[in-house]
């Protein structure tokens, strides 16, 4: 089992009352899925994404991560369990933009203290498998929005993460775009990668073996 | 802004020195100027001859209107029914009172123009007479000559060359003081023993006044020594009083260097730095803030505001602000003035009443905002709405630069001031630990400045030995932190050089001199009673001996020129009696037991200090009971010849501390601005598996590049400048590279703080905020 969510709660306090932004989630995931979470602004999807991601902390609840209580483990320990087994990929990309797009994949491994050499081959290899070698020294800005994604999803994947969390990969790219994207995780999916994403198109969430539906921080039951 | 006002205030306050007197601009003394022939160098005395007042007086009165003589400045004791107190005071003819248009609070300018009469400035008289009305009050001047208060003159400001002049008193006094004296300067040109102060008459410059002075000494100086003179080049020249202060030395040509008025300058430099600073740090961090308020203009721009409107907007946001700070700097002012007047010796106030200092504190509170404001207001407005409020606008990744290049300037600029600082304190140690030749610890001396002093030395002598209190005692003709006489240009000995004209220091002391100072020979022996013939020995210092070209000096011979002879019996090492920077001159001791003024004493070193100032003062009570028993401690008397280093040192040492605070304040707007542009990023870094301290490193490496790069223009610069300031200092000590090393490590930790809290901070920062797209 690769992600174990059970009754995860996280709310904030506004004027003196609990707002809550998750309620009782229950999830499992194993590996090998592709899960797309799905529901209108404001329910909690990004939210939950990162709690799963372990950027964001829950107030209550617990969450096994490759069995690993997460919820008990020390700050230093989480980001060297999320840095080993995650990749992120961002609706607005989030690539930097003083950094080529070499130097753009090759940021995650730096803090993997990788060495140079290996740095310099997974580069290139994930350079070539989505053929973007020509394009290694060009800037975020000299590239269309769904090649930027793709070094998104590259920079993604380049640490070999077990776990892909996608927020709304395709929210800013155009529909053709968006379907090569969309294809591209499948293809992972196939690998053996386990993806979550979080989508507000039906067709997008199709791609996916399962959807859940999120309303005001509760999953709903189908 | 409250150092720019202090600044300005001390600025004001040395420009307006001496403006006390009405005349100031029209009044100057008389100077000479010659040529050393040994040295070629040219020198400039203030000192001038009783003969020069007369030739002066008699056929230069189309020039001067007037012509006043007067003594140098000194300690004098006034004795009033019994009660001595010591008053600085000089003696000056009469008509100086309206020459220097003083106040008098009681007589008037025609007080002085008794015989005997004397002027008390207000402090002077209440010192004196306490309440008593002074007026008419007999007083007695070093219980020699009588004299009658005739006046009271209010106290001059402290930025006057005249501050320190307690009273005045009537030049014919000192003349009857010492008739025979006189009766030979009235008539010689060799006694340059006096001031000559001169008014210009209305319609003649200095420039006419020391054209027609040249020729003095041609025209009127004696036939026989012409040639000499001429070949000197020497002449007399009128030095105009708004001069005095501000341009106070001259250099081997006999230009006026530009002493004090550098520091002027320099501060006005300072000064109007750290305004620069203040404001670009207000620009730095007002644009640093710009995204923040991007939004705002955004939408002011949206619901139809003009570009106008908020360039009007931000300028006077910006003028209110320096408003602020404008009284808030008034306040602190305000409480450190008293504080800044002891640093700097000054007595300035804030001058309340004074249109012009308002008018430019409005001027400057105006500029200030406009210049700060100018940036940012100009910047923000010309957002461009729509991208603005898409989120999607971001500073180009150039925006930083101009600031890189501010923090730079900033740092180089606190570098410099941090190097000099300790440059001027090192100096300062390296010149009091020079080797003295002597030991000063526990040497009093004192100034025997009474005629009951006459004859009594050597009881007083015998009854300090016995009283135990003191280790041994000795006359001198000047105290060990000077050298009253110089000269010898007659001396000759054997291998001098024919051509050349001999200067010497000339210290007369008595047989213990040696014993009570310590001096420590290089070769032969200290006088000694024993030798009946000491009495015509000479013992000289090192430098003499060079002086001299002589290897082996002991046993050569000084002669007087008028057939009197001196055996050289002791080569001393040099003793720094001058100042502690320059190196020590050459100069001879000889046995003296009249025209000898001071009292050394050596007090026993296990004495308890205060005791034996007790004891001695009850002798000195007892022997010399009208005498006042004013004493002064050598090694304060050498840590005092270091003051005007030593304040330049901490006003540098303050100046330093502020340019530092403002360079961080600086260099903390820039972190914050530079952190909140690359918000972004380092939330995506975090995600992508950044630790804080990799962020850490990331964002204060680029700080630590710039500061490096500022070290690179202030270390040489700082070096250039010290030094230049070093070579006024013949002892000097040589700059260390370790100076540097801490100035730039010290500017590295700094920077590194400064910098690391907002480092830190960003990097903290949960990345889930950070990378929200709304």
């Amino acid at each position: 089992m690769l992600i174990q969510l059970s009754n995860i709660f996280k709310w904030v306090q506004q004027g003196g009352r609990r707002v809550f932004l998750l309620k009782d989630i229950n999830l499992e995931v194993e590996e090998g899925a592709f899960i797309s979470i799905m529901g209108p602004s404001g329910s909690g999807k990004s939210t939950l994404l990162n709690v799963i991601g372990m950027l964001d902390v829950f107030d209550e609840g617990k969450y096994n991560f490759m069995d690993e209580p997460v919820h008990q483990l020390k700050e230093k320990h989480r980001s060297a369990l999320y840095k080993e087994s995650i990749g992120f990929v961002f609706q607005a990309y989030h690539l930097i933009d003083e950094l080529t797009v070499y130097e753009n994949l090759e940021m995650p491994l730096l803090y993997k203290k990788f060495v140079g050499s290996e740095r310099k081959a997974l580069v290139a290899d994930m350079l070539d498998r989505f053929n973007m070698v020509g394009k290694k020294d060009l800037f975020p800005s000299q590239l269309s929005g769904g090649q930027q994604q793709l070094v998104g999803v590259a920079r993604a994947l380049i640490g070999k993460p077990k776990l892909i969390l996608a927020d709304e990969p395709t929210g800013n790219l155009n529909s053709k775009q968006g379907e090569e994207i969309m294809a591209l995780f499948k293809q992972l999916n196939k690998e053996g990668v386990t993806i979550i994403q979080v989508t507000h198109s039906e067709k997008n969430a199709a791609y996916g073996n399962k959807v859940i539906h999120l309303l005001d921080g509760r999953m709903e039951k189908k | 802004m409250a150092v720019v006002i202090v600044i300005g205030l001390w600025v004001i306050d040395e420009f307006t020195f001496n403006t006390y007197h009405k005349e100031h601009d029209k009044l100057a003394q008389v100077y000479n100027r010659g040529k050393n022939l040994d040295t070629g160098e040219i020198g400039s005395f203030p000192s001038t001859l009783y003969t020069m007042g007369t030739v002066i007086k008699e056929n230069y009165s189309d020039y001067f209107s007037q012509v006043i003589r007067a003594t140098w400045v000194g300690n004098y004791v006034l004795t009033n029914e019994g009660e001595s107190y010591t008053q600085t005071g000089q003696f000056i003819e009469s008509e100086a009172l309206e020459m220097l248009s003083l106040e008098m609070v009681q007589g008037s300018y025609s007080s002085l123009d008794e015989m005997n009469a004397v002027v008390l400035s207000e402090t002077a008289a209440a010192a004196i007479f306490g309440k008593e009305d002074p007026l008419g009050k007999s007083i007695k001047i070093n219980n020699q000559m009588d004299a009658v208060v005739n006046g009271v003159y209010k106290e001059l400001p402290k930025n006057n060359s005249f501050a320190y002049v307690k009273f005045f008193a009537n030049w014919e006094l000192t003349e009857a003081n010492e008739p025979e004296r006189f009766e030979r300067i009235k008539t010689v040109w060799d006694d340059w023993s006096f001031q000559l102060y001169v008014q210009l008459q209305p319609e003649i410059d200095f420039e006419t006044a020391n054209a027609a002075l040249r020729d003095l000494y041609a025209s009127y100086g004696p036939s026989d020594s012409a040639e000499g003179y001429e070949k000197r080049g020497l002449h007399p020249f009128a030095y105009p009083m708004d001069k005095w202060h501000l341009y106070s030395e001259f250099d081997a040509q006999g230009k006026p260097t530009e002493g004090r008025i550098t520091f002027v300058w320099l501060f006005i430099a300072i000064g109007g730095f750290v305004l620069l600073l203040a404001c670009i740090n207000f620009m730095n961090l007002s644009t640093a803030r710009s995204q923040k308020r991007s939004k705002e203009v955004g939408i002011r721009k949206t619901v139809g505001s003009n570009k106008k409107q908020l360039i009007f907007q931000f300028l006077s946001e910006s003028i209110l602000i320096s408003g602020i700070a404008l009284l808030f700097a008034l306040l602190l002012v305000l409480i450190s003035i008293p504080w800044f007047n002891e640093l700097a010796g000054k007595n300035m106030q804030i001058p309340w009443s004074s249109l012009v200092f308002w008018s430019s504190l409005i001027a400057i509170t105006l500029v200030t905002g406009l210049l700060a404001g100018s940036y940012p207001a100009l910047y923000l407005s010309s957002f461009s709405p729509i991208k603005v409020l898409k989120g999607t606008f971001k500073a180009g990744p150039y925006s930083a630069v101009p600031r890189k290049v501010l923090v730079v300037f900033q740092f180089s600029v606190s570098i410099m001031l941090a190097v000099g600082t300790v440059i001027v304190f090192n100096q300062i140690e390296f010149s009091k630990d020079r080797p003295i030749g002597y030991d000063r610890n526990n040497l009093i001396s004192i100034q025997m400045n009474n005629p009951e002093y006459n004859g009594k030395y050597d009881l007083l002598r015998s009854e300090l030995l016995n009283s135990g209190a003191v280790e041994d005692m000795t006359q001198s003709s000047s105290p060990l932190m000077g050298v009253y006489s110089n000269g010898g240009g007659s001396i000759s000995w054997v291998g001098k050089d024919p051509e050349m004209s001999p200067d010497f220091g000339i210290l007369r002391v008595t047989h213990d001199y040696g014993n009570t100072v310590g001096w420590q020979f290089l070769e032969g022996r200290d006088f000694s009673r024993d030798f009946a013939s000491d009495s015509s020995a000479v013992i000289i210092n090192e430098a003499a001996a060079k002086y001299m070209g002589l290897e082996n000096p002991i046993g050569s011979f000084f002669n007087f020129g008028n057939g009197d002879r001196a055996e050289i019996i002791g080569l001393t090492k040099n003793m720094v009696m001058q100042s502690p920077y320059q190196p020590v001159k050459q100069a001879f001791f000889y046995l003296d037991y009249d025209r000898v003024d001071y009292i050394n004493i050596k007090i026993k070193a296990n004495a308890i200090t205060s005791e034996a100032i007790a004891t001695i003062e009850s002798i000195f009570a007892k022997v010399v009971p009208s005498a006042k028993f004013d004493y002064s401690f050598i090694d304060e008397d050498f840590a005092q010849k270091f003051e005007s280093e030593e304040r330049l040192g901490n006003l540098a040492g303050v100046f330093t501390i502020l340019a530092i605070l403002i360079s961080c304040l600086g260099l903390f707007g820039l972190a914050s601005f530079v952190a909140e542009q690359r918000t972004k990023e380092i939330g995506v870094r975090k995600v992508l598996g950044a630790s804080v301290l990799n962020l850490w490193q990331m964002l204060s490496k680029d700080f630590v590049i710039l500061v490096l790069i500022s070290c690179l223009f202030a270390v040489p610069i700082a070096f250039y400048f010290m030094s230049q300031w070093l070579q006024n200092y013949e002892y000097r000590m040589e700059i260390s590279a370790w100076t540097f090393v801490w100035a730039v490590t010290g500017a590295m930790l700094i920077t590194l703080l400064t910098v690391s809290f907002q480092a830190i901070k960003a990097a903290n920062v949960n990345p889930v905020k950070s990378l929200r797209t709304e």
